[in-house]
């Protein structure tokens, strides 16, 4: 078994491509064009890579190709429509959550899986979702408001959506 | 990286993923199962000649064992399904909850599975010690060894015999299918709590030490059962017997617990690495597996400061 043909829904549309098995998620996406997705370390450590598969944050650099098929991937390409931001991306800018803009897509797409489970984050669920994505520039101060603001922004732009978010995980933390 | 990989199966059934397996192997050549990949493409064998991927197997559940308490955990089920398990939250104080939710970050814990953290046989991995602590066990199916024998081709391995040394499960080539949890022993008006404690750079890093403790008292306040386990501080997770056995049919409290701690820490074997010197590890053992069993006494109601 050479190449193999593997199907997947990359921001909405859907996508076929012949990989190698050994391929990597990361290394098939850029080499499409998806050139928001950054590599970093490739060793699952800084989260530049991150995509959303099925909904959830992941590393693709630990992901293979195949096991892509048949999944929905999102990336920060498919974040805005056409000219006009998606609130998260306006809150970033709005609030200089971007200096270099490197862990820049993957800080969004971290945002918007968090807001889509949990439409009013605390400061510390914040801090948890953001905790896999590296940022050298900003300290995560200005980022961490920025998703807070872009919490706040959807919330109002939708009064009906139901109040409280998911129970905070207990965390067993190294005291 | 992993250029010399020329195969690539995607089984739906692990009767499946087991033919498959056997049949690359006789055909020669190094291969792997893969489930998050999240130990496996870091260590990017490029040696590698097959996988067999095992995230379309239907083994990712928390489910209740039948009449008599318990739990049966599938393999692929990852560390982020464990963390947000409502069930396993009210289960032993949530200590699995806990320990899924500091294996590295979101996006590792939504690709990093049970079977995956077991498999890899790593010293430090961190659902060993709240697993030793709460009794569980391995089913595994297939492999070189005592496949035949075992009911259906499946056996069941105590997961203090399963880690053999660092790197180095008690697989055979077989495949972990899920993991079992006995209903603890509490007795009629006995108490039961569970703790896990962690130590490293960053709360999400691999652990220098990490520990877990389970303690159950009876109407007496007495000890009747405690588990302590600890993790990185030896070639493989591992339980302080004789730290146990100390706590055994006395009054638990702090005294107990302070005593426990410092045996405990004596029954590590620690290496010195990157991370830390062995002295180091020995004395947070001392530590975590202190703290552990205060959070066990807090959780049973008790100040863990005052003598009772
Ligand atoms: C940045 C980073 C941080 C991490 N932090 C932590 C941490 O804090 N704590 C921690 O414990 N771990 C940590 N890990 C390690 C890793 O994420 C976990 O061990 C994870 O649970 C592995 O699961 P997986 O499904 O990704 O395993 P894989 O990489 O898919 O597999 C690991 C090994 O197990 C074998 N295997 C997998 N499933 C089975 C099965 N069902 N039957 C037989 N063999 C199997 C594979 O062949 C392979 O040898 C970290 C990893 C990274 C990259
Ligand atoms: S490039 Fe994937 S986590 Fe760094
Ligand atoms: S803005 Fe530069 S790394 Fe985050």
């Amino acid at each position: 078994m050479g190449e193999l043909v593997i199907r997947a829904t990359v921001n909405g549309a859907p996508r076929r491509w012949t990989v190698a098995p050994g391929d990597l998620l990361l290394d098939v996406l850029r080499r499409e064009g998806y050139w928001g997705v950054k590599n970093g370390c490739e060793t699952g450590e800084c989260g530049a890579c991150a995509v959303l598969l099925d909904g959830e944050p992941v590393n693709s650099c630990l992901v293979f190709a195949a096991q892509a098929d048949g999944r929905r991937i999102e990336t920060v390409e498919g974040v805005a429509a056409g000219d006009r931001l998606d609130p998260v991306q306006e809150a970033f800018l709005d609030h200089g959550g971007v200096q270099c803009g490197y862990c820049t897509p993957a800080m969004i797409l971290v945002t918007r899986a968090l807001l889509a489970r949990t439409p009013r984050p605390t400061e510390d669920e914040v801090r948890e979702a953001l905790s896999g994505v590296f940022c050298r520039c900003t300290g995560f101060k200005k980022p961490v408001e920025a998703v807070l603001a872009a919490a706040a922004r959807l919330a109002d732009a939708r009064p009906a959506a139901p109040p409280a978010g998911r129970k905070p995980a207990r965390k067993a933390a190294a005291r | 990286m992993f250029d010399r990989l020329r195969a690539f199966h995607r089984p739906a059934t692990v009767a499946a993923a087991l033919r498959l397996a056997t049949a690359e192997r006789r055909a020669g050549g190094r291969g792997a199962f893969v489930a998050g990949g999240t130990d496996l493409v870091v260590q990017g064998d490029g040696s590698l000649r097959w996988v067999v991927d095992l995230s379309l197997l239907p083994l990712r559940y928390v489910r209740r064992r039948g009449a008599g308490g318990g739990w049966t955990i599938g393999s692929t089920t990852t560390m982020a399904d464990l963390e947000r398990s409502a069930a396993l939250r009210r289960f032993a104080d949530g200590v699995l909850c806990d320990a899924a939710a500091t294996a590295g970050s979101p996006q590792i814990r939504n690709r990093g599975t049970i079977g995956g953290n077991l498999a890899n046989a790593s010293p430090a991995c961190d659902l060993a010690p709240p697993l030793l602590a709460l009794d569980a066990s391995a089913v595994i199916a297939g492999g070189a060894a005592g496949a035949r024998k075992a009911a259906g081709g499946r056996r069941t391995v105590a997961l203090e015999r399963f880690f053999r040394g660092p790197g180095r499960p008690a697989l055979n080539g077989g495949l972990l299918v899920e993991i079992v949890i006995p209903a603890p022993p509490v007795p009629r008006g006995g108490r039961a709590a569970w703790a896990f404690q962690k130590l490293g750079r960053l709360q999400s890093d691999i652990a220098v030490v990490n520990a877990a403790a389970g303690v159950i008292v009876g109407s007496d306040c007495r000890c009747r059962w405690a588990r302590i386990a600890i993790g990185a501080a030896g070639p493989t997770p591992l339980r302080a017997r004789r730290a146990e056995a100390l706590l055994v049919g006395r009054p638990f409290d702090r005294d107990a617990a302070q005593a426990a701690a410092a045996r405990a820490a004596g029954e590590t074997r620690p290496v010195s690495d990157v991370r830390a010197t062995a002295d180091y590890r020995r004395e947070m053992s001392r530590v975590l597996v202190g703290r552990a069993l205060d959070e066990c006494l807090e959780r049973m109601g008790r100040d863990p400061w005052a003598s009772w």
